[in-house]
């Protein structure tokens, strides 16, 4: 479709408009933008504010740890020292055993109690019992531990040593018996027990928890699980006591809410592209939508104004005859706007009151035959009131589904192309007239002429003749002589007069044998056309016996041509409803007549006495011989032409024949 | 009406008989020529009497015969003999100094009556001619100073204001004046007005 439309009216940025509303679509596109940023920044901001919190929480817990590790340890110290004041000497050691058993039950990381007498020998351990007298198990570094011990009078921590693949600490704790040094409680501890017991198991959920030396070496763990948390997720305290350098330290794991939180984040990003490309999408969409509209308005504007300049009118009615479309150049023809048309069903209002039936009937025919561009010609009404001939081509209306939901009907005013070939027709009649005029004029001149010699001289001599008569005196042979000139040229008038009818005998009637109702049907389709245009109507009333005659068909026809012509101009003025003309045969005996009954303006007496006179016309442009010849033919074939009063007005005439016999 | 002859041109010899016929029954004596060239060719230097002329012939028509009559400056009253049709032609005619036109078939003794005119004023015609021609012919006999005395006659001066006038004496005026009278054969001043005055 859009090939057969000039470049000019294809939008030449397609695809890429340079659109001023661009704008309108950079505007999602930063608010997309803006808020993914947003979405991040809190996200940062939330991830900042829980690192912090977590962070807050490993110091909370680590210094949890380290404080209930300080509490059970001075606990323990009491209960040592408790210990070792209400164990005098040689005490049963089994009592001493049940003692360490519940109090290792209720110290944790407590591995070992030994008691030592004011010498530092050890005396008793428990659960194991030693070898009395027996330190071995003391090592030479805690030896500097025992003696600040004994000599402070407080509980001293030994550093940690490996034994028995733990780290292991020991406390001196000493015991006074009235103010004297009476001995010292050592008590180990087991770094990686202290931890299993002390450290909660919803603690060792979020964090490892280690206990290192100085160095940053590994010296007992909560659990094996190595975390990988981030740096600033671990933290540690000073373990002391025992001290030494000991570090209490804890790594957070970190949350399983962090993998949510980057699956979160990645959906954010991934939703934002999501919606960025739709936009793109969208915009292109719309583009091409835009593009199209624009594409489509060319193309209705290009079809509105073509058919704004039509000059042919075009409507359309629906299967109902109901008129769904007309162009301006309809309405133009017709005189009503569209608003006045548009919805009318038929008989529509442009149809002449009286041709309603004939246009009804028209149309019925053409669309029932089914075929398109059926050329019909009618006559149509103005607003005004005017009538006008219009050419139809009325052809049938199919949609895109390719059924038929109207008629599509394209209009032609052709009244002047009417009135033109009619005055065409009218001057070349009048031509010919004129020419038959001149003919006839030369003719009857030349005639004259001829005539008038003879004549001449006739009165010439006979006018001399009486002149001498008058004056007397001339001799008989003088007037013989005159007397047989004139007799001469007399004759010679009578020569002239010979050959004019020898000329004229040369058309004398060729007869044969013919059918009147034959020749009355010739003739009354041959004038069907003239009557058309007159709006005549031709009704013929034919004898049943078609009576046979001897005649010129030629001539007959051309009496009768005659006749109906004549009847037809009487009825120029006549209503149109009331034209009509009446061609009737009859037989009576032997003879048949012809009649033409017209329901013009009639005869009058005077009119009547001269009707067949040569040269008598009532037409300003008839030439007074119709009638005249009409009368010579029937004379040339035995019959007769007359004319009379038509009964229900206007005047009949009629020719009669003998019949063949 | 001596010497009054009418010329009958008509191509159509019943016509010419019959007219000749007619026009001899009143006393009219007829020529009658076949053609307008016969006509032309058998005319004399002077032709006197009329024309009777038939409009429609063979050969040179009525009205190139009148054109030829015109240019050949004969003043021959011409009757046209019209038929059917030929009236324009004959009015075209008439202007240009034809003496009338009779349309056939024509009333006989009317055409007669109109060609007895015809010759009366062609006799008319000729006796003015005459008197002219004699007029001049004495006209050229006198001398330029017999002329000079006779134009001053003629405006009615007395002899003695034509000697002043010319310087001669009134004694010559008389002379030259009795020869004027003399070779224009009149007798008196008022005779040579009326002689002089009309070809003026």
């Amino acid at each position: 479709m859009s090939s057969l439309l000039p470049l000019s009216f294809r939008p030449t940025n397609f695809g890429r408009p340079a659109d001023p509303r661009d704008w309108q679509w950079y505007a999602p596109r930063a608010a997309v933008g803006l808020f993914v940023l947003a979405l991040v920044g809190l996200l940062w901001v939330l991830h900042r504010q829980e690192l912090e919190e977590n962070h807050a929480a490993v110091i909370r817990d680590i210094l949890w740890v380290e404080q209930s590790i300080r509490f059970s340890l001075d606990r323990d110290v009491e209960q040592l020292r408790q210990l070792g004041q209400e164990a005098p000497a040689g005490r049963d050691p089994r009592q001493l055993e049940v003692t360490v058993k519940h109090l290792l039950l209720n110290s944790p990381g407590l591995l070992e109690v030994a008691l030592l007498n004011e010498h530092g020998v050890a005396t008793a351990s428990a659960p194991v019992p030693m070898t009395p007298g027996g330190r071995s198990w003391l090592g030479l570094d805690s030896e500097a531990d025992y003696r600040l011990a004994t000599v402070t009078g407080k509980a001293v921590y030994s550093a940690p040593t490996r034994s028995m693949e733990e780290e292991q600490f020991a406390v001196f704790v000493p015991y006074y018996r009235q103010g004297v040094l009476a001995g010292t409680v050592v008590g180990i501890y087991g770094l990686k027990a202290m931890l299993a017991n002390l450290v909660p198991w919803w603690l060792a959920k979020k964090h490892r928890v280690t206990i290192q030396d100085s160095a940053g070496n590994l010296l007992a763990a909560k659990s094996n699980v190595e975390a990988r948390g981030a740096p600033d997720l671990t933290h540690q305290v000073a373990l002391d006591p025992p001290g030494h350098g000991l570090l209490l330290h804890v790594e957070s794991y970190g949350s399983e809410s962090r993998l949510l939180r980057y699956s979160l984040t990645a959906t954010i990003v991934v939703l934002a592209c999501i919606l960025l490309w739709n936009l793109r999408l969208l915009r292109r969409h719309v583009q091409r939508r835009l593009a199209t509209e624009q594409e489509l308005r060319a193309e209705h504007a290009f079809r509105k104004s073509m058919e704004d300049s039509l000059h042919t009118g075009m409507r359309a009615v629906n299967m109902n005859g109901v008129i769904v479309y007309v162009n301006p150049a309809f309405c133009r023809m017709v005189g009503y706007t569209e608003s006045e048309l548009i919805g009318h069903a038929a008989p529509q209002v442009y149809w002449p009151p009286e041709e309603r039936n004939h246009i009804e009937e028209v149309l019925r025919v053409a669309r029932a035959d089914g075929s398109s561009g059926k050329e019909i010609e009618l006559k149509l009404m103005r607003g005004d009131g005017e009538r006008f001939d219009a050419l139809i081509y009325d052809s049938p209306l199919i949609d895109a589904d390719g059924k038929q939901i109207g008629w599509m009907g394209s209009l032609l005013d052709i009244t002047e192309r009417k009135r033109a070939r009619e005055r065409v027709r009218q001057q070349e009649q009048k031509l010919a007239a004129t020419a038959r005029l001149v003919t006839m004029g030369e003719m009857a001149s030349a005639i004259a002429h001829e005539l008038n010699q003879p004549l001449s001289a006739i009165a010439s001599y006979a006018t001399g003749c009486l002149n001498v008569l008058q004056a007397g005196g001339a001799s008989a042979a003088e007037f013989r002589d005159a007397l047989e000139k004139t007799a001469q040229q007399a004759q010679r008038a009578g020569r002239i007069i010979r050959r004019v009818h020898e000329f004229v005998r040369k058309s004398e009637p060729v007869r044969t044998d013919v059918h009147i109702n034959t020749v009355v049907q010739e003739v009354v389709s041959f004038a069907e056309a003239e009557a058309r245009t007159r709006r005549v109507k031709i009704h013929s009333q034919l004898s049943t016996d078609d009576p046979e005659l001897k005649a010129d068909p030629l001539l007959l026809q051309e009496v009768l041509l005659n006749l109906l012509r004549n009847g037809m101009d009487a009825m120029a003025a006549t209503p149109v409803e009331e034209r009509e003309l009446k061609v009737i045969t009859e037989r009576a005996g032997q003879t048949v007549t012809v009649t033409v009954r017209d329901r013009g303006c009639g005869l009058s007496p005077e009119v009547q006495a001269q009707l067949f006179d040569p040269f008598f016309t009532t037409k300003p442009e008839g030439m007074g011989m119709g009638l005249h010849i009409c009368r010579s033919i029937m004379e040339v074939h035995r019959g007769r032409v007359w004319a009379e009063p038509n009964p229900g007005g206007g005047s009949a005439f009629s020719f009669c024949l003998p019949m063949a016999s | 009406m001596s010497g009054a002859i009418a010329h009958v041109v008509d191509d159509d010899a019943a016509i010419r008989d019959s007219l000749e016929w007619l026009l001899k029954s009143r006393g009219v004596a007829v020529r009658s020529w076949v053609s307008g060239e016969a006509f032309l060719d058998g005319l004399s230097a002077t032709p006197r009497g009329c024309v009777i002329l038939d409009i429609r012939m063979e050969g040179m028509s009525g009205i190139e015969v009148f054109d030829q009559l015109l240019a050949r400056g004969f003043g021959l009253p011409v009757i046209f003999l019209t038929g059917h049709g030929e009236v324009q032609m004959a009015v075209g005619a008439l202007k240009r100094g034809a003496f009338d036109f009779v349309e056939k078939p024509f009333n006989d003794n009317q055409l007669v009556d109109r060609v007895l005119e015809a010759l009366r004023r062609d006799e008319v015609v000729h006796h003015e001619r005459e008197t002219e021609a004699s007029v001049a012919a004495r006209l050229a006999r006198l001398s330029p100073r017999e002329r000079e005395v006779m134009d001053r006659v003629l405006a009615g001066e007395a002899n003695k204001a034509i000697a002043d006038a010319l310087d001669i004496a009134v004694r010559t005026v008389e002379a030259h004046r009795a020869r004027v009278f003399e070779k224009m054969e009149v007798h008196s001043a008022v005779e040579l007005a009326r002689l002089v005055g009309r070809r003026s």
